[in-house]
């Protein structure tokens, strides 16, 4: 019997809304709670409640990218440490790529939950973190291995008591992020999100009784799994082809492709990345679960209702299979700081597979790149370190332009205010921050416009680490639709521009103007069948210039 | 004579007060000019306008013009480089799984945005002067052309210094003296440039079509004889003259809401209840408040539509479930309840215009709570079989008969409210059993008694007329300024003379502006300071005593803020971690005389003595009640309905009701 029909229809409801809404609390206080720009601005962390064995239930709709693997990530320090072996105030902690990690920088908190000594649940949260070690301050490029891109956490059992609040493993750690003021608060935040997910779950306990509680659990992923599978059912059968490319590897190589076949078979779905690039020496490299990840996010965006809850029942429909030794499955120890780029891809790959079955569904290409930016500084009293995710402007749907300067569809990352970057930092100061003329693929509907942030540098020694893609590749457009435009970072010195590339390190001087730029997403349906009026307001609010706009009228007349 | 008028998205409330008499009105609203709904139900309360000294009016006016985008043309200009503020927003999307999001549209086209040169820093020191010859020679030129009825202008760390925007301001208001011009640091002095912005925009949005309104509004009421003091609503729980609605409209957003958290608390202190849960359930939507020792919390921030509004206003949740929500079983198996709602239009099954689908109402008409013959007073008489047949599908979806069916419905409502109020309670530390549960609208009476007990409250306030509170929270809101600032000061020895100083300033400020508005009298003062450990960029808000804040020292400051910090995150911090000052949300109040009494408005309404009712599946019988014949030291036992015009109470088996000496009917839980 099916575990949803072991219980009250209300009392499954009332339960399963209860779940998400602790779920949800918990994302709020960690992002309220936490110190660095990239958690409290940018709200690059997630949040999580999972049943005794391991199973995600309800998440925090945070990050799309995170929320996909924490149960995946679960089962590795499980295999470790079972379930039964925890006692009251221990807790589980990874961020090992090679273990089911993502980066080193998520670093995965899990807090087993008890009720009358038997464990009943987790409360999982996961940020990513300014900077945990490695050979250069918040982001390393030229890292040619997991060990320089900071500390491995392996799957680690400690206790609260013991290991925390001033224990060893808290001083280890301490001793090796260089902005430990906000990196510590940050873990603080963490456990605090995990303390209330868990405090909700035993109150839960205490009013319906354990049984009750486990029974929901198991039926909410149940109804996630129900409801995909249903969707993927109104999908025409079939095998369909997608494929993307990365700029380069960073050292110069040619264009990266991934490719997907995606199989639809009756409510199953099936994803195969073989064919895309081997391994590469630099960042780019994925680890599995973020592959896993960001297929399913892009089944899940594009099939179903948005009021699907993310939880491992809607993993149980899509398998994903990369080959070992590839850049969606890298051997052990390649670097994977720069991961999002290549699932990016892998993103579009499946979503330019599934237009071939529901175009009216998907989106053309969009600028779909999370773009690490980041500027450094040795202070008198230690490290500063500014670091700020970028995405770009969207792909246009059937119905609807692209939605213009927004994060990538695999993240949700806040900018932050020029105004609290003007408070926290003296070595840079933010000069213009705008949307980019031209820079949206045209269509019927088009793409959404790119943008770009400049920054004016205050103090010489400062230091840049980027990593971006779409300098050279842009987002292409579908059913007609034209290609977004390229991104691109600059510096202006004494009147000359220097290039930088899209995966690089620089080291700045006073006086210099450094600017990134985010390109724009592709266009959905020929700029010939774009309505006149919609033509006209873009010229007229300046996302499309004159000149552009003849040639999309031109595309009609021809 | 005190009059309050309150126009809603359906109904025009009037309540009006005169030496104990009460008159209550509800006629429908007329959306496309509200004055002529509201001038109705002067006419319809039969009230002669020369008579009425006290005039308090809320309407949806601003929020409408901002829903619908029919506000005034507009122009927007900032620090150059950064003319996008408002598009660009915060680089995010609100629902994540959504491949065609589009965000929250700006309520100024981009080629109406404009850039000036100049740059302040975060301490208030000019690093690019402004020069007012970019102003007059190329700003004002373009600002001509567009003919704009308003401008808002957002300049960068205009909150640490507001001197550039007032130089612009200076010169935009002496070259293009028609044109209103808001400056952000008049309307939120705090950091984040696109929150602080979005403000300005939208109150310079509104604040041609609120000015327009209330001229007409106050010449109407002066050519037919009124001669009292005309004031307006704020979110913020206070009323302000209509006079300085003219110059800040954007507090006059969601006034609605607020005037009946107002009208509650003012009644629940009738019977010495201070610490309140109230709620508001309509037609589609249920708003939740809750209020510690008389006071409404206030939220720093609200939205409309998607857009952020950095302004105090009462902290009101709001839940998709009114006695219009739908109930529905979706492809997951799972029962629901709203967000949709059946609207007015066909609205309910039970209503027999059409509707076949089932909702809240419906489940209250197939248990037996809303009698089809009692409706509305009895004006509007309810189709039964129509709401029974609107559940047989669902019923045979879930195995269970009708009645089990519309059960559940219920049980689900009271889930969704009972989530609302958790988010007001539990999520920031307060323990709902502490608290007294006072409901009003029309349908909160019906379902209080089962929150309550879903909740673990004990005792329920309901107010006499409960269904027009929110007129009645008009007429008893005092006059309320609260102002917030951003004033960045680490937690050390020197904290408490900033916050003396900045206190000082307020005050003299506060009492010169309630002065020029005629508001004499005795001022009450509250200050709340934003803290959080040096590096969050979320603040907790620590209420201040300005009585006593001559003798505040840094370690009060700190153990208020431990305090409040482990109330919310059940934890303080490590030992050692500095926590800092980020605002200042000052408040001043004229407070209102006392408050004529209140009492229930007769029905004239036969009613028979009992009626049936399903509870726990088995039908039993329960008395019926008219709520104006039951006096004060009356008590009955449930199951019971108390029947009054504008709404009924379902008083459950295992409660007890009592009218009590404050006129509001107690209803406390008899083990």
């Amino acid at each position: 019997m099916a575990a949803s029909e072991r219980l009250d229809p209300v009392e499954y409801a009332i339960l399963s809304q209860s779940l998400i809404a602790a779920a949800r609390e918990m994302g709020v206080k960690l992002i309220r709670s936490a110190y660095s720009t990239v958690l409290r601005e940018a709200r690059d962390g997630s949040a999580a409640l999972l049943d005794a064995a391991g199973g995600t239930v309800a998440q925090a709709e945070l990050i799309p990218m995170q929320l996909g693997s924490i149960g995946k990530i679960f089962q590795a320090c499980a295999a470790l440490y079972p379930v039964e072996s925890l006692e009251e105030d221990d807790f589980l902690i990874i961020n090992d790529p090679y273990s089911g990690g993502q980066h080193l920088q998520d670093v995965f908190f899990f807090h087993p939950i008890f009720d009358d000594g038997v464990v009943i649940g987790f409360a999982a949260s996961v940020a990513h973190h300014l900077d945990v070690s490695g050979g250069s301050p918040g982001l390393n490029p030229n890292a040619m291995d997991l060990y320089a891109e900071g500390l491995i956490i392996p799957p680690l059992k400690l206790n609260m008591k013991r290991d925390w609040h001033g224990g060893g493993f808290q001083r280890l750690l301490r001793a090796n992020v260089r902005v430990p003021q906000q990196t510590m608060g940050d873990f603080d935040a963490q456990i605090a999100a995990n303390n209330i997910g868990a405090l909700r779950v035993r109150e839960l306990v205490q009013r319906y009784g354990r049984e009750k509680v486990a029974l929901t659990m198991a039926a909410l992923q149940d109804y996630s799994e129900t409801r995909m599978r249903a969707a993927i059912r109104a999908v025409p059968d079939g095998i369909y082809y997608g494929e993307a490319v990365l700029d380069d590897d960073g050292l110069g190589s040619p264009p990266l492709p991934v490719r997907a076949a995606v199989t639809v078979a009756g409510d199953s779905i099936s994803v195969d990345f073989t064919g895309s690039a081997p391994q590469v020496r630099t960042n780019l490299n994925a680890p599995f679960a973020s592959v896993i990840s960001a297929a399913v996010s892009c089944v899940k965006a594009a099939l179903t209702d948005p009021d699907i809850p993310f939880n491992d029942g809607s993993l149980r429909p899509i398998s994903v299979f990369a080959p070992k030794g590839s850049i969606l499955n890298p051997n052990h120890p390649a670097p994977v700081r720069a991961r999002m780029i290549s699932v990016s891809r892998a993103w579009n790959a499946v979503m330019r597979a599934l237009a071939q079955a529901v175009p009216e569904r998907v989106i053309a290409a969009g600028y779909d790149t999370t773009t690490s930016f980041c500027l450094s500084y040795l202070e008198p009293h230690g490290w500063s370190v500014y670091l700020e995710i970028f995405g770009g402007g969207y792909g246009a749907s059937i119905e609807k332009d692209g939605c213009d300067a927004v994060d990538n569809p695999l993240s949700n990352c806040s900018n932050t205010p020029v105004e609290a970057t003007d408070q926290d930092f003296s070595f840079f100061r933010i000069s213009r921050y705008a949307l980019e003329t031209d820079s949206c693929g045209a269509g019927e509907f088009r793409g959404g416009a790119g943008f770009s942030r400049s920054y004016e540098i205050l103090k010489d020694g400062v230091r840049l680490a980027i990593y971006s893609d779409r300098f050279t590749q842009s987002a292409d457009g579908i059913f007609g639709g034209g290609a977004g435009e390229h991104g691109g970072c600059t510096i202006m010195r004494d009147g000359q521009a220097i290039t930088v590339r899209s995966k690089d390190a620089v080291e700045l001087r006073l006086g210099d103007t450094v600017t990134i730029t985010l390109g724009g997403g592709g266009g959905y349906g020929s700029p010939a069948l774009r309505s006149e009026a919609s033509l006209l307001r873009d010229v007229e609010d300046g996302f499309v210039s004159a000149d552009k706009a003849r040639l999309w009228a031109q595309a009609a007349a021809d | 004579m005190r009059v309050g008028i309150e126009v809603g998205g359906t109904f025009t409330d009037l309540v009006a007060i005169d030496d104990g008499q009460v008159r209550v009105v509800k006629v429908p609203s007329t959306p496309r000019s509200p004055d002529i709904g509201a001038f109705n139900a002067f006419g319809a309360a039969g009230l002669d306008p020369t008579t009425v000294t006290d005039l308090v009016h809320g309407s949806t006016v601003a929020t409408n013009a901002i829903l619908e985008r029919k506000g005034a043309p507009i122009a927007f200009i900032t620090t150059a480089g950064f003319r996008d503020i408002l598009f660009m927003q915060r680089h995010d999307r609100r629902n994540i799984y959504d491949l065609k999001y589009q965000k929250p549209l700006p309520p100024v086209r981009r080629r109406d945005c404009f850039e000036i040169a100049e740059r302040i820093t975060s301490s208030g020191e000019v690093i690019a002067p402004i020069k007012e010859s970019d102003i007059t020679d190329i700003l004002v030129p373009a600002l001509r052309q567009g003919q704009y009825d308003a401008i808002a202008i957002c300049l960068l760390s205009s909150y640490a210094s507001a001197a550039h925007e007032i130089i612009l301001k200076t010169i935009l208001e002496r070259l293009l003296p028609d044109v209103h011009i808001t400056c952000s640091h008049e309307v939120a002095a705090e950091f984040r440039e696109f929150e602080r912005a979005s403000t300005a925009s939208l109150s310079a949005y509104v604040q041609p079509v609120i000015s327009r309104y209330l001229d007409r509004f106050e010449h109407t009421l002066r050519e037919a004889g009124f001669r009292g003091h005309f004031n307006i609503m704020q979110s913020n729980g206070g009323r302000m003259p209509a006079a300085a609605m003219r110059r800040n409209a954007i507090t006059a957003l969601l006034s609605g809401p607020a005037a009946g958290v107002v009208g509650a608390i003012r009644q629940a202190a009738r019977s010495q209840r201070s610490n309140l849960i109230t709620f508001d359930m309509g037609g589609t939507s249920t708003d939740v408040s809750l209020v510690q020792n008389g006071e409404a919390s206030l939220a720093p921030e609200t939205e409309v539509d998607g857009l952020p509004i950095r302004t105090p206003v009462l902290d009101i949740v709001t839940v998709g479930a009114g006695g219009g929500s739908l109930i529905w079983i979706d492809d997951g198996g799972m029962l629901r309840v709203g967000p949709r709602s059946a609207g007015a239009d066909p609205g309910p099954a039970c209503y027999g215009r059409g509707g076949t689908l089932p909702t809240v109402t419906d489940a209250h008409v197939v248990r037996g709570t809303i009698r089809p013959d009692a409706f509305l007073g009895g004006a509007m008489k309810l189709d039964t079989e129509a709401a029974h047949l609107a559940f047989a599908d669902i019923a045979a979806r879930l195995g269970v008969s009708v009645r089990e069916a519309a059960a559940a419905a219920i049980k689900l409502a009271v889930a969704n409210i009972v989530r609302a109020m958790q988010l007001v309670s539990t999520e920031r530390g307060r323990d709902p059993r502490d608290y007294t549960l006072l409901p009003f609208g029309g349908a909160g009476p019906l379902l209080a008694a089962e929150i309550a007990d879903e909740i673990g409250i004990r005792e329920i306030l309901v107010p006499p007329n409960p269904g027009v509170i929110s007129a009645l929270g008009l007429l008893s809101a005092d006059y309320v300024k609260v102002q917030g600032v951003t004033r960045r000061q680490a937690l050390n020895a020197e904290a408490p003379a900033m916050l003396q100083s900045a206190f000082a300033t307020f005050q003299e400020q506060a009492k010169q502006e309630f002065g020029a508005l005629g508001l004499d009298g005795a001022l009450d003062y509250s200050l709340e300071a934003d803290m959080r450990f040096v590096g969050q960029a979320f603040e907790i808000p620590v209420a201040l005593d300005t009585t006593a804040l001559t003798s505040l020292r840094e370690a009060d400051l700190a153990a208020r803020f431990a305090e409040e910090h482990q109330r919310v995150y059940l934890h303080g911090g490590e030992p050692g971690r500095k926590a800092e000052l980020v605002s200042l949300r000052f408040g001043v109040r004229r407070r209102l005389d006392a408050m004529p009494e209140v009492y229930e408005r007769p029905s004239n309404m036969e009613r028979p003595p009992a009626t049936e009712i399903v509870v726990d599946a088995k039908v039993v019988p329960a008395r019926i009640q008219d709520a104006a014949d039951l006096v004060t030291g009356d008590s009955l036992t449930g199951p019971a309905l108390i029947e009054g015009y504008s709404s009924t109470i379902w008083v459950p088996p295992g409660w007890r009701a009592t009218r009590d000496a404050g006129a509001n009917i107690l209803l406390q839980r008899e083990d």
